[in-house]
């Protein structure tokens, strides 16, 4: 019987906010929620994945109305009522299942186009999938070359290239400037939460140091505490300022706080050595005639939105060799697909000609010992081509089938006019990782 | 068989290239590979014109340059190696082919004349060649700070900024170039310096015109002057980045100066 393989889910593009916090199966554990679909004995092979953008259910089932039964699923599990789930709900069958998930894992459907996280998460939600034995050959191969279109698609387009997050494009930027962020020396102007953000990110990259400096002491220290930062005075900021290599700015403060002279001091002192300015605050804390100084690279929010923006145009651009990419890789799966359903017919079909001719070149046997070896192998060659030439062109024709339906109805009037034996599955034994557990 | 080495020079520069523009791996490494066969004919050439003419072919402004483009181009495959840093590639394999056309043209061994037979002749050209090698691949690591600092000053991030290493590195690189070509320049001048004054009393003419009036010899010992600087100001005075960058591509200026127009048209002291 042909396998049915399709998507269901619902995203960011298809279903409001509201619904999409409801519709979680990461909240329970995404091990809960395939038990639970499991358990309803739709499918045979499934795959959860779930982002805060997206809730999609892969599966290969026996028949067609395991879409419904997976749909109601959606609602069920999280107890919201199904007419509000179904018209939010997507559903994809056969190849424009493993489209959809390619492009999925390629960051073609992403909120942010290109974002580099999801491939990640397509990762885990196979990972959990397979390690409770919820995937076979299907979803397994389905899976192994959505991972081969996102890895192409990230290293030979510029998709995934170029920051596209304000706090991303300043860590690049230092990143360019500098080499190695490992030894460099953060100093935080303003304590508030824009700096905290800041503070924890930078730490996050594994700065040398971090100093805050606020106008109240206090609120200094309590953030340093929070992001493992020490507090400095604010009447010590020179000297901050001559230690620090990259300077963020985050006050509340209505007018400049550093003023050209002041990081003009601070150059000298520190011999020229690069200083990396990042004003996020608005409106503006630093003099912005002090970004012509020789070796101080001055970035406001602006500069950074504008480089953002710029990134995201670039990638805009290289959409369209990053579908052609998923659509190749797409194709490679259908023709998987395909052969699936028809190669145990065409096996079956083969295997029963060659029976036949075995048979009769058998019950011909005594009339044959008369000839010459050489005569013999001439005749069990030529009973062989016959068969071969015989069967040559429905294989042919079998094969080149693309509609599944057709497929199915030729393998079903195969089977019927030739009373082939049921088929083992051929593909089964395939190198994947993966123990298969039939879910029904 | 001359002209080899400059024809893989032109095809490794057009694959780093193709590399610089489209960044594909494969394309970079076939550059690289081609640049290592181009110096493998060179290798080979240079072994060819020693055996032939018994000694280093190292007489004569056109060898010299001949010898100079093998060890830039040596030099410069080290650093991609262990740096494993392809994109100063392009840069370099231009300024291989752009020198390389004199001595591909025109590779006759010259005979050494008497004068020259001296181990101080071979280690001062030698460490002078050295020197040079240095200075170029400082001026080309220099060169692109430039390029890499107007895009980030300006805010305008584009090509250098997607293919060039860092500020940082190419800053600290560009040091190290200078302060190793520095080393070699001063061993070049002070064994050039030692090695006249053992020639005094010679009629030769050339060896008449060893003195600091003679171009060749002025224009050396003023770019070792450009490069003390360079390196003083660096540790003194604060000129990294921007302005050490800018140094050392004048510093190389002079050495090409020095090289070509000084070396085949104006010296009286080195016309070998």
């Amino acid at each position: 019987m042909s396998v049915r393989l399709f998507a269901v889910g619902m995203n960011h593009r298809t279903t409001p906010i509201e619904l999409r916090e409801r519709v979680d199966f990461a909240r329970k554990g995404l091990e809960a929620a395939l038990a639970g679909l499991a358990a309803r004995n739709a499918v045979r092979e499934l795959a959860v994945l779930s982002t805060c953008n997206r809730a999609e259910v892969y599966a290969a089932a026996d028949s067609d109305d395991a879409v419904e039964k997976v749909a109601q699923f959606f609602a069920e599990y999280h107890g919201v009522s199904p007419s509000d789930v179904q018209a939010h709900l997507y559903v994809h069958r056969g190849a424009d299942a493993a489209r959809h998930l390619f492009r999925v894992a390629a960051g073609l459907d992403a909120l942010v186009v290109g974002e580099p996280q999801i491939l990640g998460q397509v990762k885990s939600a196979y990972t959990v999938a397979s390690e409770q034995h919820y995937t076979g050959t299907v979803l397994n191969r389905l899976f192994h070359l959505a991972f081969v279109a996102g890895k192409r698609v990230r290293s030979e387009t510029g998709l995934g290239e170029g920051a596209v997050s304000v706090s991303y494009a300043a860590i690049s930027l230092a990143r360019k400037i500098f080499g190695d962020l490992t030894r460099l020396q953060v100093l935080i102007l303003g304590s508030g939460e824009m700096g905290k953000l800041t503070g924890t990110h930078l730490h996050a990259q594994g700065v040398r140091g971090i100093t805050i400096a606020s106008r109240t002491r206090a609120t200094a220290e309590q953030l340093a505490q929070q992001i493992g930062a020490t507090a400095c005075d604010w009447a010590d900021l020179d000297n901050a300022l001559t230690q620090a290599d990259i300077v963020v700015t985050a006050t509340g403060a209505p007018t400049v706080v550093l003023t050209r002279a002041d990081l003009e001091r601070a150059m000298k002192a520190r011999r020229d050595r690069p200083l990396f300015v990042i004003d996020i605050a608005v409106p503006r804390d630093v003099d912005p005639t002090a970004g012509t100084l020789e070796q101080v690279f001055l970035y406001n929010v602006d500069d950074l939105q504008g480089i953002v923006q710029s990134n995201l145009d670039k990638r805009g651009g290289e959409l369209a060799r990053a579908d052609a990419i998923v659509s190749a890789e797409a194709a490679k799966f259908a023709a998987w697909l395909q052969s699936r359903e028809i190669i145990p017919t065409v096996v079956a079909l083969r295997d029963r000609f060659e029976s036949i001719r075995r048979a009769e070149l058998n019950r011909l046997q005594h009339k044959l010992t008369g000839l010459s070896p050489e005569a013999q192998a001439q005749v069990d060659n030529i009973t062989r081509l016959i068969v071969e030439k015989l069967l040559l062109t429905p294989t042919e024709q079998l094969k080149a089938v693309s509609d599944d339906a057709l497929a199915a109805t030729y393998s079903d009037a195969l089977n019927r006019l030739f009373s082939l034996p049921p088929p083992s599955d051929p593909l089964d034994d395939e190198p994947v990782t993966t123990k298969t557990r039939k879910v029904t | 068989m001359r002209a080899l080495p400059l024809l893989f020079y032109a095809a490794a520069a057009t694959a780093y290239g193709a590399h610089f523009a489209w960044r594909d791996e494969r394309v970079g490494r076939l550059g690289t590979g081609l640049l290592a066969a181009g110096l493998l004919g060179h290798t080979f050439l240079i072994g060819m014109q020693t055996v032939q003419a018994g000694h280093a072919p190292l007489v004569g402004t056109t060898a010299a340059l001949s010898a100079f483009v093998w060890l830039l181009g040596l030099a410069y495959l080290y650093v991609e190696l262990t740096s494993n840093e392809r994109s100063m590639g392009l840069f370099v394999t231009i300024l291989l082919v752009a020198l390389g056309i004199i001595p591909a043209l025109d590779a006759e061994v010259s005979q050494r004349p008497a004068l020259l037979r001296s181990p101080l002749f071979t280690i001062h050209v030698m460490a002078m060649l050295f020197a040079y090698a240095s200075f170029a691949l400082a001026s080309v690591l220099g060169f692109t700070y430039v390029l890499l600092f107007k895009e980030i000053k300006a805010k305008h991030l584009g090509v250098f900024y997607t293919r060039l290493p860092s500020l940082g590195v190419l800053d600290v690189m560009n040091g190290r170039a200078v302060a190793v070509g520095w080393m070699f320049l001063t061993i070049g001048l002070v064994v050039g310096g030692v090695w006249a004054s053992q020639l005094q009393g010679s009629s030769d003419p050339r060896v008449q015109h060893m003195s600091l009036a003679d171009p060749k010899i002025l224009v050396a010992v003023l770019s070792w002057g450009l490069y003390s600087f360079a390196l003083y100001a660096r540790r003194a005075i604060g000129w990294n980045g921007r302005r050490a960058a800018l140094l050392s591509t004048a510093g190389f200026g002079l050495v090409l100066l020095n090289f070509i127009p000084v070396g085949y048209f104006l010296t009286r002291s080195h016309n070998f």
